[in-house]
């Protein structure tokens, strides 16, 4: 396992997301719910739409096509048309930049 | 004089002119480009724009299509907004969603009504040009006087004669539906634009067809297994179910069938027996998805899914097949028409 960089904590406020395409992995969604962030993939289980353009509200994600609603933590599918989870990221922050253990 | 309007897509070259009147996603359609839609009735969201310059009048404002927050972001239904003006729009697109046979209207007359259970009867249309769609395509319907305009299935195949047959549930307080079991009459004329849809029968898969229907959903999946009889390889036997809540909601499925040389599997399931058991039943109980890994022979995964019925059955059926099954997703073919 080695710890990936994604962006620093800074650059998404509390409520908000970033968009992030690092090497060899799909495009990513850096959430920052509360101060606590997580890692998910940023391309819809459902449809090609990215997630950094959703609502977020109470800990969740809406799609911006369809509306379907995934678990930010869990990346668990909530609502239909989605009914595959997004896949997570063990996510850390180490001196002020988020990353996840790949 | 008619006018037209230029409406050009950011963030490519096309662009196409719409017909005074007519939506922004139906004249993208008619010019053979791939809008993203499923529904063309304000209840999907898939045709949700942004509008970057120009006018629109929004025919349907509470559509469920769209989220109120999105409303206020600016987004708009292309299936239910018609130009005021010359448009630049922001719109997805793929080329799975540009229709094979271009959309078009035509006046049709009815020839006849046929009643498949207590509430659906197929009604017959005839056009003065040929019957062009591919199985399991809809078409929107415009009764004269009504305001307003419903999708109806095919359950017939395309015809160089011009017959149009529908299978159409009286919906109670229906407008559209009342006029056409309580007035139209035989002779008497409507409106048929089409084809519309993404949920047609994909002819070059040679996957088993499984064809799940509930309802009046009836339609597109007997149109469906209607076409199966005349691909090349048909390999294993086309399936089909149908979920309906009593004995009498059940269509005679192989008698209308009968003159097509479609041979399937028919598999009928009732969710709602008759409490004393009086009704003669030898179909399954319960909902219908609970029986297609029973029905099927096949392993799950190795077949080609059409599903057309009320939104419960759908969303049980697809998160039975993908979430549990690990079928893919790409094998599922339906119209969210919610």
């Amino acid at each position: 396992m080695a710890f990936l960089h994604l962006c620093k904590t800074d650059e998404i406020e509390p409520g908000s997301s970033l968009r992030v395409e690092p090497d060899k992995l799909p495009p990513l969604a850096v959430f920052n719910v509360d101060g606590e962030f997580f890692v998910i993939n940023d391309t819809c289980s459902h449809g090609d739409a990215s997630l950094c353009d959703g609502e977020i509200e109470n800990g969740e994600v809406e799609c911006p096509w369809h509306n379907a609603k995934f678990c930010i933590k869990s990346g668990k599918a909530l609502t239909f048309p989605a009914v595959e989870a997004q896949k997570t990221y063990l996510t850390r922050v180490v001196d002020g930049c988020v990353g996840i253990e790949v | 004089m008619t006018s037209q309007f230029q409406i050009s897509l950011s963030g490519s070259d096309a662009s196409y002119a719409c017909d005074d009147g007519d939506t922004l996603l139906r004249a993208g359609l008619r010019h053979g480009l791939g809008l993203a839609y499923e529904c063309n009735v304000g209840a999907c969201g898939s045709c949700k724009f942004d509008l970057i310059e120009g006018e629109v009048d929004d025919l349907f404002p509470a559509a469920p299509g769209l989220r109120p927050k999105e409303r206020e972001r600016g987004k708009r239904l292309a299936c239910q907004c018609v130009p005021r003006s010359d448009c630049t729009i922001k719109i997805r697109s793929g080329a799975e969603y540009a229709s094979a046979v271009r959309p078009g209207r035509a006046t049709a007359r009815c020839t006849g009504r046929v009643a498949v259970t207590p509430d659906m009867s197929i009604f017959t249309f005839s056009t003065g040009r040929p019957a062009a769609f591919l199985a399991g395509q809809y078409a929107m319907l415009t009764v004269p006087g009504v305001g307003q305009n419903r999708a109806y299935s095919m359950s017939n195949l395309a015809n160089p004669n011009g017959d149009w047959e529908f299978i159409i549930r009286r919906v109670p307080g229906g407008q559209v539906s009342s006029h056409l079991f309580d007035t139209l009459k035989p002779g008497d004329s409507i409106e048929i634009d089409g084809p519309y849809g993404v949920a047609y029968l994909r002819r070059d898969i040679p996957r088993r067809i499984v064809g799940i229907a509930g309802g009046s959903g009836l339609a597109p999946v007997m149109s469906i297994m209607k076409d199966s009889a005349s691909l090349p390889t048909a390999g294993s036997t086309p399936v089909m179910l149908f979920g309906g809540r009593t004995p009498k909601d059940i269509p005679d499925v192989p008698k209308l069938l009968e003159g097509s040389a479609a041979a399937i599997e028919f598999y009928p399931v009732i969710s709602a027996p008759e409490p004393d058991g009086s009704a003669d039943w030898s179909g399954d109980t319960g909902f219908v998805h609970e029986f297609i890994e029973h029905r099927l022979s096949t392993p799950l995964a190795e077949c080609e899914y059409y599903l057309a019925g009320p939104p419960p059955m759908i969303e049980s059926v697809v998160r039975l097949l993908v979430a549990e099954h690990k079928v893919p997703a790409s094998q599922i073919h339906f119209d969210r028409f919610f």
